[in-house]
C-alpha cells in the first residue's frame, strides 16, 4: 500500500481526474466531496498528503485549511490547493482572517491553479512525499 | 453789462438818448447813418440794437434785415415818427421786436428795453435748456445704446440658441448659437426668415397660435422639451427647446425660443450606452470563457483517466473515464443549446402534454445532484392540472434551469444545520393560468442580485454558471406569453413563480 493522498473537491470530474493521477502514480486515494467529511477522514484515515480545492459548498477550503493548520495534531500534514482561484486570492484571505483575530498560518506547501495538468499535479506530489 | 447799438442820423437824438442809456447801464455804441452802424454791429455783436427808420443811405428797416441775417437772436427795437404805423407794422413783420414813437420819451424806451431784456433773458433760458435737453437726450441715447449692447451681448454669449420673432413670427433676434444649431448665419436669418421655416410644424403652429390667438394672461410658456429642428443643411438637429410670448402691456409683441444643442449629450448617451454593451459582452464572453474552460478541465480530465485505463488495461477505470467524457460533452451541447435557444427568436413547439409529468421528469433527473448535496426535493403536484398545450422542450428546459438553481442555492447556504429542501408546486391559479413554483430555503438573494438575475448575463456561480440559465427560462416564458417573478431573502431562500396561460388546443 502506497501513502495515502486525501482528494477534497465538490466537482465529480475533479475527483475523478486526481484521484486517477494519485493511483497512477502509486498512492492510495481517498476522497471527500466537502470539508465536513473530509475533516473526518483526516482524524480518521490519517492521510499523508491532501488536496483541496477552495471554493466548495458548506465548508470552504479556506476555513479547512485554518482548521488543519492550526491543529497541533494535524499540521504537519502537507497540503497543495487546487484551485480555480488564483494563489494570490487565496493567500490575501487568509491574511485576512489572520488580521481579524485569529492566528498566523503558513503557506500551504504548494498551489496549482485549475486546471492543472496530470504531469504538474503528479510532479508536486511526488515531490511533497518524496 | 449790455452792449446796445444806437443808430439814428440826428446827432441831438444820439447824444440825450446816449446819456440816458448809459445811465440806465448799457455800454452804448453810437452810429449816425445805417452803414456806419452796421460796421459797428459786425465789430461788437451787442444783443441790442436800436435803430431809426428813416434815414439816408441805408434805412432802419435795411439794417433790421441786415442785422437779423448776421445775428437772428438780436433785438431790435426800431424808432418811427409819429404816424409812422405802417412802417412800424413793417418792422415788427420783419422781426423787430418792438418799437418806439417820436418824440422818443424816457419811459417808453426803457420799458421797450426791459422788454428785450426780458426776451433776450427767455432765448438765452431757452436756449439753455434746449442744449440740456439735446445733451439729456444724447446722454439717454447712449445709456439706450449702452443697455441695448449690453442685452445684444449677453444674447450673444447665452450657450443657448435664442431666437426671437416680432408679432408676426419674423425673425428679430438670431445668436451666435442659434446660428452655429440651424446653420443660419445672423443676416441670413433677421427679418429674413420665419419660424415656420425654423421650427418643426407643431412648434411653429402652437407659437403662431400665441402670437395671434390667445389672449393676454393665458397661460404660453412652452415647458422643455427634445425636438429635431431642420438645419440649413437639412441635417435633423437635436434639440432641447422652450419658449414664451412675449407681451408688452397686454399687446403681443413676439415671440422667443431658447434651444440647447443636445448633439453632445446624445453623442455621451450614445457612448454610455455602448460602452455599457460592451462591458456586458465582455462579461458575458468572459463568464463563457470560463464555463468552457471548466468543461474543457473535464474532458481533459476524462481522456487522462481513459488514457491511463487503457495502460493499465482496467475496464473500470475506462468507464469512469468515459463517462466523464460523456457527461462533459453533455455540458457542451448543453451550453450551445442554451445559446442558440437564447440568440435566436423562435416559436414555442406547442404540444399536447401533462405538465406534472415533465416536472416529475426534471425532479428524477436532479434527484442524484440533490442527494449529493444533501438536498430534499418535495413533489407538490396538483393532479387536477391535467393535458395542457406548450412547448415540453422549453418548459422541461425552465423547471430544470429553476430546480437546479434552487439546489447550488442550498448548496451554497453557509448555514450548515439547516435542513435543505427544495419544493416544486404545480397548481392552477384560475381556469386560465397555471403556476410553476420552485421555491427554496437556500442562501436566498440581496436586491442587487435580484436586479441583476433577469437582465443580464449574470452568475454567482463562479465557474459553475454561465449567467444563462435564467435569461433563457425568461425568454422562452415570454415566447408562451406567460411571466416568471421572484421573491427572495438573504439567508432564507427564494422562490421562483412561472404563470403559464392555458392554451386551448395545439
Amino acid at each position: 500500500m502506497g501513502k495515502k493522498v486525501l482528494v477534497v473537491d465538490d466537482d465529480a470530474d475533479v475527483r475523478t481526474f486526481v484521484t486517477t493521477v494519485v493511483e497512477a502514480n502509486g498512492y492510495t486515494p481517498i476522497v471527500a466531496t466537502n470539508g465536513e467529511e473530509a475533516m473526518a477522514k483526516v482524524r480518521g484515515d490519517k492521510p499523508d498528503l491532501i488536496v483541496l480545492d477552495v471554493l466548495m459548498p458548506r465548508e470552504s477550503g479556506i476555513r479547512m485549511y485554518r482548521e488543519l493548520k492550526t491543529d497541533d495534531a494535524l499540521k504537519t500534514i502537507p497540503v497543495v490547493i487546487l484551485s480555480g482561484i488564483a494563489k494570490r486570492t487565496f493567500l490575501r484571505s487568509q491574511a485576512a482572517l489572520t488580521e481579524f483575530g485569529g492566528q498566523a498560518v503558513p503557506e500551504p506547501v504548494a498551489y496549482l491553479e485549475k486546471p492543472a495538468e496530470p504531469e504538474e499535479l503528479a510532479g508536486t506530489i511526488k515531490k511533497v512525499l518524496g | 453789462m449790455s452792449t446796445l447799438l444806437l443808430i439814428d442820423d440826428e446827432e441831438g437824438i444820439r447824444k440825450v438818448l446816449s446819456l440816458s442809456l448809459r445811465k440806465d447801464g448799457y455800454q452804448v455804441l453810437a452810429a449816425e447813418n445805417g452803414e456806419k452802424g452796421l460796421g459797428a454791429f459786425r465789430q461788437n455783436l451787442p444783443p441790442i440794437v436800436l435803430t431809426d427808420i428813416k434815414m439816408p443811405g441805408i434805412d432802419g428797416i435795411e439794417v433790421l434785415k441786415r442785422v437779423k441775417e448776421i445775428a437772428p437772436d438780436t433785438e431790435v427795437i426800431v424808432i418811427t415818427g409819429h404816424g409812422d404805423i405802417e412802417l412800424a407794422i413793417q418792422a415788427l413783420q420783419l422781426g423787430a421786436s418792438d418799437f418806439i414813437t417820436k418824440p422818443v420819451s424816457d419811459e417808453a424806451l426803457s420799458i421797450a428795453l426791459k422788454r428785450a431784456e426780458q426776451k433776450l433773458e427767455m432765448k438765452r433760458r431757452l436756449k439753455e435748456y434746449t442744449h440740456d435737453l439735446e445733451s439729456m437726450v444724447k446722454a439717454a441715447t447712449e445709456e439706450l445704446r449702452r443697455r441695448y449692447e449690453f442685452e445684444d451681448k449677453l444674447i450673444q454669449a447665452s450657450i443657448d440658441g435664442i431666437v426671437a420673432t416680432n408679432e408676426k413670427g419674423s425673425v428679430v433676434i438670431f445668436n451666435e448659437v442659434a446660428s452655429r444649431i440651424f446653420g443660419y448665419s445672423r443676416l441670413e436669418a433677421i427679418r429674413r426668415m420665419d419660424i415656420d421655416v425654423l421650427y418643426p410644424t407643431e412648434i411653429a403652429r402652437e407659437i403662431k397660435e400665441g402670437l395671434y390667438g390667445k389672449k393676454y394672461g393665458e397661460e404660453h410658456i412652452f415647458r422643455w422639451k427634445e425636438i429635431n429642428v431642420k438645419a440649413k443643411d437639412g441635417q435633423e438637429m437635436p434639440v432641447r427647446f422652450s419658449g414664451a410670448i412675449l407681451y408688452e402691456k397686454e399687446e403681443v409683441v413676439g415671440s422667443v425660443g431658447f434651444l440647447q444643442d443636445i448633439r453632445e449629450i446624445k453623442r455621451l448617451e450614445q457612448e454610455l450606452i455602448e460602452s455599457e454593451r460592451l462591458a456586458a459582452i465582455g462579461q458575458t464572453v468572459a463568464g463563457l470563457a470560463h464555463c468552457v474552460k471548466n468543461i474543457l478541465y473535464g474532458l481533459k480530465g476524462g481522456v487522462y483517466v481513459v488514457n491511463t485505463a487503457l495502460k493499465s488495461n482496467n475496464p473500470e477505470q475506462l468507464k469512469t473515464g468515459w463517462d466523464m467524457v460523456n457527461r462533459n460533452i453533455g455540458k457542451v451541447s448543453d451550453l450551445v443549446m442554451d445559446l442558440l435557444n437564447y440568440s435566436k427568436e423562435r416559436e414555442p413547439d406547442y404540444q399536447r402534454c401533462f405538465l406534472n409529468t415533465i416536472a416529475g421528469e426534471v425532479c428524477d433527473l436532479m434527484e442524484l445532484a440533490a442527494q449529493e448535496a444533501g438536498v430534499k426535493i418535495i413533489r407538490n403536484f396538483n393532479r387536477a392540472v391535467g393535458e395542457v398545450t406548450l412547448d415540453p422542450k422549453g418548459i422541461h428546459r425552465c423547471v430544470l434551469n429553476l430546480v437546479s438553481n434552487a439546489i447550488d442555492a442550498c448548496r451554497f447556504d453557509l448555514d450548515r444545520k439547516k435542513d435543505c429542501v427544495v419544493e416544486i408546486k404545480i397548481a392552477l391559479e384560475d381556469k386560465d393560468t397555471v403556476v410553476i413554483e420552485v421555491s427554496d430555503n437556500g442562501c436566498g438573494m440581496d436586491e442587487e442580485v435580484k436586479d441583476k438575475i433577469f437582465t443580464s448575463f449574470f452568475s454567482t456561480k463562479g465557474g459553475v454558471g454561465t449567467g444563462l440559465g435564467l435569461l433563457v427560462t425568461q425568454k422562452i416564458i415570454k415566447e408562451h406569453g406567460g411571466t416568471i417573478s421572484v421573491k427572495s431573502e438573504p439567508g432564507k431562500g427564494s422562490t421562483f413563480a412561472i404563470r403559464l396561460p392555458l392554451r386551448e388546443n395545439v
